[in-house]
């Protein structure tokens, strides 16, 4: 018999096919994880991060020249005091890696990304054709499949509903996202809360299943195999659907319960209402064992941002504030400041909330990988010289890094790893053995400096 | 292939072919249902098979053979790893890579011994690798080339099995653009008109699973299955398209002068009546419900508000020594208001002269007021008072600048009956404290109620309207009607959906029924009527038109093609020739060639030929792929690489649609040709137009010392400006400029770029761009010139293309293909000459053995030749790279940009001998990035072998030597015919299709080089009109 927790880790797809849907090709090919699976959050941020604001306040004045001029460092956190935005992680240095140094030159820069900081192709502006090769979170997806595979939420451009997203799940392929609280809600829990939906999909499965069924008759050799496959692939999503109906009882128990403030899209909800209850959201699902991948953007440069400290009652843009343009009388710095905050109570939310659920011999955070960094490099206007990285990771993490300042060489120099490195690094640490995920740095290859490969010094 | 297999065998003597399809065919027959499960099997080798190992295997491959592959002990492997052993001793002697060439070699009844073993063995698993290898485009070479072109197989009966073809990401994208009225409109020179062939979808993003390998040669075959990878994108986008349709394409058209799907009109007409009802009163009531309730309350209607709660704002924070804060700018905060749906408020009454008596404070109160008791949230407000706090006088800047522009709310009732409807609701739903906003959404949901009711009793549509919807369905998306068996069938189901979704989505969900049905995505190519006596049929006439328009195009059959395949005109080889000649003929329809270039707004990139016969030689060749290499604009010399890739791939198809359309010589001309486009849009007379006003400004100023003028001299030249427009210079006003300078430092800055030109004696001038600025070039991409190595402010460019270009000569030399067979930093050699020996010569390469890891040994003082050779031209690895080195060395001419070459520049930092910027100083174009290096001297000499003629084999002094004697080898044209055998057909050649290809030779030579008639010949040949039923 079929438990449901072994039918989660087994199916690669669930409702979302149904619902939602991003092109899941490669995700259909992934086989199933033995024992506790990783999961992986990516946090992307806008307007950069400026490589000061994560430098320690307490560093040694040796240790800040040399973070200063950019040259390779690596300190213990323990011993030292957090930049002020990041202090809500306090409680949790043992997991927290501040990583500097990573290039991402081959990535699109300046304003926005798209797909590329995630891909470490050039994503010209965001054409579909640009796409070059599936994301890293989709290739960790395909090593610990899910129900849904994978599951991207966003808030750029303060859009709702689902919309198209930044992750890719394969060449030329866009992704879809949940761009508020109640739609991630409602379509991740959709068998919960509208089994019908799901039901009448199947009813045209099954019409589908028959009418192909009809004709093979008569048909023999290749052909007869070619509808054998079709008939297959039809019956796969009907019986993984089917399934998904029969586990909404065990699955409700972790609908999450939200605000009525974030119906139709949440208009009058403030900027930190609408990250808590999304953060809520993917809690929920993460526990439901719906996804192990998410990817989550929580602003862009065209994300209205509201109801943060200082600045209560107005709307600020994230766009002018990267230009040192201020609302309501508050210098820019500060209100940049506050919404990194606000973002970072988002992480210690998560890292809490799974420290506090028991899986194992510990909890799901041992398993978990949390990532927050920008999507565009070192500045408002970054051109990807540095892709500073926040990262939270469990005891189980694959990766030996946690606790840890690292600055690596900078670009250009023996030794500099780019943001490709790093995602090898993860894939590599994971059972992918690429040998390099992402197109080549220019400047690297033009000083024939090594640059593939993964980092080897995070290799546990 | 298997069936072909067969076939072949019954009619064959015994020849190297024959034991190999038998071979084959025992594999095919275990991979269904019902073959022998293998269980309980006994693995044993004897007699012959047990002779043969031991004569020529052991010997390399027995026990003293420590770590290497054993043969000996394949009876105690367990059952996987012995498979796996089967498939790659199979692989090895049928491709006949083993025995190796040196050793004693088994005859042909020896090896049959042997393959038949190792079929039977696997077979019994149903474990066989090889039938699936031989069925991909890269095996297709496998099958002997001299045998093809011997003339010995012309008897045997050419047929291609009863199919289902998946479809292409082109005929995918084709087929939703029709579905979905969709317009593509194409740009052609100075010229914009609709054509085919966009990606695009007006309001929809469509994901295609569907895509094609990204390889290079032919990458669309007809042995892809629909996997449930497919069917997961499809369900996505089945659901999107019809929500598009019932949506928007049936309000919007449902009615017209064509109507589309006016079933769902009918269907939905109550409820769409009842929608627009609604979306009517919405709007009346939100513009006007302070009137509407005054008019019906009179003064009473103050008391019924709620008492009015002001919001409170924090007072501004004060700033600390030495804060700034620089507000955020107007365009900014005009933003933000539309964003907070305060606009028309505030834009309205500041521009309204009824309340221009109100002060900025009065004017905030007012505004608070309205938003108040409209019910909008209160922190809506208080954004928007915040926002008010700061900039009402740049608002009222705004409104009194823009004020007739302001579109006033004119009070204009309903009709009489929705004015009654609206009355009568209010009256009914207002209670005493209720917002505005609760009276409306009171109002709207008691009419939805009504509304439902109304339809509910009105019950499901008729039978009739059902057919009739299933009808257009299957004739808009499957194009053609249903029978009565499958009406039944989708009535049936439509009647369920309904029943559980309501009419909408019912609707909604049958034409996703539609869109998910196999026959959507698969092209039947299936025989019809009475067998020949090899038991082959014509394929059905339907089918036939399907087959014949996707051949070349990507479009469902033409008019004609249809009316030919219902009247019966498409019965026989001449009614195919007819049809065939005639599409080949069409030059009305553009295409869009390349929608990677489409993506990137590269707007000129379309040809009126028939788009497959020209995406035939992109694929053979396949120097699109130089859009997909990551290169450096330091290298490359300047900025803009990627525009100017794009250009050059697109100047690429141009010479290949140029010598396509002349349609003489075809393969010697693109092997061969010593003539290009360069930075040209092949329109000569707009070309020389271009260049022609570039020159008059030239000779205007060149001996007026412009170089010194300032803002009076300039002033004396206003009528030339006049006549002869600068960018971004206004006559009338010089001064103005833009982020670049005023007008005098673009002018000379245009001046610099245009005298450098024509100063050095050119008698024409490139019309790019006059100086570097924002925005699009005259003609994107001028930096193409440094590909094929012209200086830009001394090229002797031509308006007359394509024109001669020195050290080149045919694709294999143009820079697009050089740099698609490249990587990122160098050239590449060993790709370069695999394409010569796999596409020209029709030569094969063995896959790279697993263990191979070979890395070309870093040296920075020798050539990446002499590197290469010292990684490859041991023993081991030559017995392949032989194959390929000599060949792919005569193109080290060319740097990895395709640009010319005597020297190689050592591109390592110790070995810089000038550092130049690395970014261009002023924005000049004219400057060269690239720093300049130690170098060597190219050897470009190599080794050509395998044409098969005394006089073409030998050595090569470089890459233009190559293509010389290549365009004159009839094993090169061959080639090319074997691989447009596989383009049009969808798999690859056998024995039994020998006549159809030497036909097609045939064809060509006797119609002066005519690929035309290539085409006409492969699309006329029984392998592609006869079909036979696959068998078991």
């Amino acid at each position: 018999m079929t438990s449901r927790r072994h039918f989660l880790k087994a199916s690669a797809l669930g409702a979302g096919a149904m619902t939602l849907a991003p092109s899941f090709s490669q995700l259909f090919a992934a086989t199933g994880t033995v024992g506790e699976p990783k999961r992986f959050i990516f946090i992307r941020k806008s307007s950069g991060i400026r490589p000061l604001e994560l430098a320690l306040p307490s560093f040694s004045e040796k240790d800040k020249a040399l973070d200063e001029k950019k040259e390779a460092l690596e300190v213990d956190l323990d011993q030292h005091e957090l930049p002020n935005w990041l202090r809500g992680l306090d409680d949790h240095k043992e997991n927290l890696t501040i990583l500097q140094g990573l290039s991402a030159k081959m990535s699109e820069n300046v304003h926005y990304s798209f797909s590329s900081v995630m891909g470490c192709f050039k994503s010209n502006r965001n054409t579909l054709s640009a796409i070059k090769r599936a994301t890293i979170d989709f290739e960790l997806a395909k090593l610990f499949p899910s129900p849904f595979g994978h599951v991207e939420l966003s808030f750029a451009g303060g859009r709702t509903g689902i919309v198209s997203g930044y992750s890719a799940p394969a060449p030329q392929t866009r992704n879809y996202c949940y761009a508020d609280p109640e739609t991630a809600r409602s379509e991740l829990f959709k068998s919960v809360l509208n089994p019908e939906a799901v039901t009448s999909d199947n009813d045209m499965l099954s019409f589908l299943r028959s009418k192909e069924g009809l004709k093979e008759s008569g048909i023999a050799g290749r052909e007869k195999r070619r509808q054998e496959v079709h008939l297959q692939s039809i019956e796969s999503i009907r019986e993984r659907n089917e399934k998904l109906i029969e586990i909404s009882g065990s699955l409700a128990k972790f609908l999450p319960e939200i605000d009525p403030v974030h119906a139709d899209g949440g208009p009058n909800a403030s900027t930190p209402e609408k990250q808590a209850a999304m953060t809520k959201v993917m809690v929920s699902a993460l526990k439901a064992n719906l996804t192990n991948v998410v990817t989550y953007t929580i602003d862009d440069l065209g994300t209205p941002i509201t109801g943060l400290p200082g600045n209560e009652a107005d709307r600020v843009g994230i766009h002018p504030l990267g230009h040192d343009e201020a609302f309501g009388g508050v210098p820019a710095w500060k209100t940049r400041e506050q919404i990194r905050i606000s973002h970072v109570n988002q992480i210690k939310t998560i890292v809490e909330e799974l420290k506090k659920t028991p899986e194992g011999d510990g909890t799901m955070f041992d398993n978990t990988m949390i990532m927050y960094f920008p999507e565009n490099g070192e500045t408002h206007h970054g051109i990807g010289l540095e892709s500073p990285f926040v990262i939270m990771s469990g005891r189980k993490c694959n990766l030996n890094m946690a606790g840890r300042y690292v600055r690596l060489p900078v670009l250009g120099v023996e030794g500099h790893k780019t943001l490709g490195n790093w995602y090898t690094t993860l894939l590599n640490a994971h059972g992918n053995s690429m040998e390099h995920y992402g197109d080549l740095d220019l400047e690297m290859s033009r000083k024939k400096l090594d640059q593939t490969g993964p980092i080897k010094q995070f290799m546990a | 292939m298997s069936v072909c297999g067969n076939e072949i065998q019954k009619s064959l003597p015994n020849v190297r072919f024959r034991g190999f399809l038998f071979s084959i065919g025992m594999v095919v027959w275990t991979l269904f249902p019902g073959a022998l499960s293998g269980s309980g099997h006994r693995f044993e080798v004897q007699g012959p098979v047990a002779g043969f190992l031991e004569n020529y295997c052991y010997d390399c491959h027995d026990e003293t053979q420590k770590g290497d592959i054993r043969l000996d002990n394949l009876a105690a492997l367990d059952n996987p790893k012995r498979l796996d052993l089967l498939n790659r001793i199979q692989e090895q002697v049928y491709f006949r890579h083993m025995p190796p060439k040196k050793k004693d070699q088994p005859d042909e009844k020896e090896r049959k011994i042997l393959l038949d073993f190792l079929s039977g063995e696997l077979a019994k698993y149903g474990a066989s690798t090889l039938e699936g290898k031989l069925q991909k485009a890269e095996f297709g070479n496998y099958v002997d080339h001299e045998k093809l072109f011997s003339g010995e197989y012309l008897d045997l009966p050419a047929f291609t099995t009863d199919r289902r073809w998946l479809i292409s990401e082109f005929i995918y994208n084709a087929k939703f653009q029709r579905i979905l009225n969709g317009r593509t409109m194409i740009n052609h020179g100075k010229k914009r008109s609709e054509g085919k062939g966009s990606k695009r979808f007006d309001k929809l993003d469509i994901s295609n699973p569907f895509l094609l390998p990204k390889t290079i040669g032919v990458r669309y075959y007809a042995n892809e299955d629909l996997t449930a990878g497919h069917l997961s994108s499809m369900l996505t986008n089945s659901q999107k398209v019809s929500q598009q349709i019932t949506e928007y394409l049936v309000p919007r058209h449902g009615k017209g002068r064509t109507p589309y799907l006016p079933s769902v009109v009918e269907i939905l007409k109550m409820e769409d009546a009842h929608k627009e009802t609604l979306a009517l009163r919405r709007d009346f009531l939100e513009d006007h419900i302070e009137r509407i309730c005054e008019d019906i309350y009179g003064s009473k209607n103050e008391s019924l508000l709620p008492k009015f709660v002001p919001v409170v704002l924090k007072p501004l924070p004060e700033l600390k020594d030495g804060e700034k804060y620089k507000r955020a700018p107007m365009n900014v905060s005009t933003g933000m208001l539309k964003k907070l749906e305060a606009d028309r408020l505030v834009y309205h009454t500041l521009s309204d002269p009824e309340y221009s008596h109100l002060d900025d404070n009065e004017f905030r109160g007012f505004c608070e007021r309205i938003w108040f008791f409209r019910g909008h949230h209160k922190r809506t407000i208080q954004s928007r008072m915040a926002l008010l706090r700061e900039y009402v006088p740049d608002f009222r800047e705004i409104a009194g600048k823009n004020g007739k522009r302001i579109k006033k709310v004119v009070y204009d009732p309903l009709e009489d009956d929705d004015m009654e409807a609206v009355r009568t609701a209010i009256l009914k739903h207002r209670k005493r404290g209720d917002f505005y906003s609760d009276i409306i959404e009171k109002c709207m949901a008691a009419w939805e109620l009504d509304f439902q009711k109304e339809r509910d009793d009105a019950g499901p549509p008729g039978e009739e309207l059902f057919r009739q919807l299933i009808t257009e369905l299957s004739t808009l998306i499957l194009e053609r009607p249903p029978n009565g068996e499958e009406s039944a069938q989708y009535l049936q189901q439509v009647k369920i959906y309904t029943d559980k979704l309501g009419r909408r989505k019912a609707v909604q969900k049958l034409i996703q029924t539609f869109l998910l049905s196999s026959e959507f995505v698969y092209r039947n190519e299936f025989g019809i009527g009475e067998a020949d006596e090899h038991g082959r049929r014509m394929m059905a006439p339907r089918d036939a038109s399907y087959a014949l328009a996707y051949a070349l195009t990507d479009q469902s059959p033409d008019e004609e093609l249809v009316v030919a395949a219902q009247s019966g005109k498409l019965n026989t080889r001449e009614d195919y020739r007819r049809e065939v000649e005639r599409m080949l003929a069409r030059r009305d329809v553009r295409t869009i060639i390349d929608p990677i270039l489409e993506d990137k707004n590269y707007a000129d990139n379309s040809t009126d030929l028939p788009i497959r016969e020209l995406r035939f030689f992109r694929e053979f060749f396949g120097y699109p792929k130089a859009l997909e290499v990551f290169k450096d604009e330091k290298r490359f010399g300047s900025d803009r690489l990627d525009q100017s890739t794009n250009r050059l791939v697109n100047e690429a198809d141009r010479i290949v649609e140029f010598i396509l359309e002349k349609d003489k010589n075809v393969f010697e001309e693109l092997i061969g040709t010593e003539k290009f486009y360069v930075y040209h849009d092949g329109d000569n007379e707009r070309m020389r137009e271009a260049s022609e006003k570039i020159k008059r400004i030239y000779a205007y100023f060149k001996d007026t010392g412009w170089e010194d003028f300032g803002y009076p001299e300039l002033e004396k030249h206003k009528e030339f400006l006049r006549k002869e427009p600068m960018r971004s210079i206004n006559p009338d006003k010089l001064k103005s400029g833009n982020r670049q300078g005023d007008g005098l430092k673009l002018f000379k800055k245009s001046m610099t770029t245009i005298a450098a030109r024509l100063d050095k004696g050119q008698k024409h001038a490139p019309p790019f761009d006059l100086y570097r600025g924002y925005g699009t070039d005259f003609m994107w991409g001028g930096n193409v010139a440094k590909f094929w190595g012209y200086r830009k402010d001394s090229w002797d460019w031509t308006p007359e293309q394509p024109m001669k270009v020195s050290n080149r000569k045919g694709m294999l030399t143009h820079p697009a293909w050089l740099i698609a067979h490249a990587f990122n930093t160098e050239t590449d050699p060993v790709r370069r000459g695999k394409f010569v020996r796999e596409k020209l010569l029709a030569g094969t390469i063995p896959d790279i053995p697993i263990a191979v890891d070979a890395q070309i040994p870093e040296d920075h003082q020798r050539t990446l030749r002499s590197r290469l050779a010292s990684a490859t031209e041991t023993n081991y690895c030559w017995k392949c790279h032989e194959r390929m080195n000599p060949l792919g060395y005569s193109f080290e001419c060319y740097d990895d940009f395709g640009r010319f070459r005597v020297q190689e520049s050592l591109e390592y930092p110790e070995n810089v001998i000038e550092k130049k910027p690395d970014k261009l100083p002023g924005r000049n174009h004219l400057v060269d990035l690239r720093d300049i290096y130690k170098t060597l001297p190219v050897d470009a000499s190599g080794f050509l072998a395998g044409t098969g003629e005394v006089a073409l084999d030998g050595r090569v002094e470089n890459a233009v030597d190559l293509a010389g004697r290549l365009a004159r080898s009839r094993r090169v044209r061959q080639s090319i015919i074997r691989h447009a055998f596989r383009y049009f057909l969808g798999r690859n050649e056998f024995l039994s299709d020998s006549k159809t290809l030497i036909d097609a030779e045939n064809a060509y030579l006797e119609n002066d080089g005519s690929f035309d008639a290539v085409i006409v010949s492969l699309l006329t040949s029984d392998s592609f009109i006869y079909r036979k039923p696959p068998t078991n």
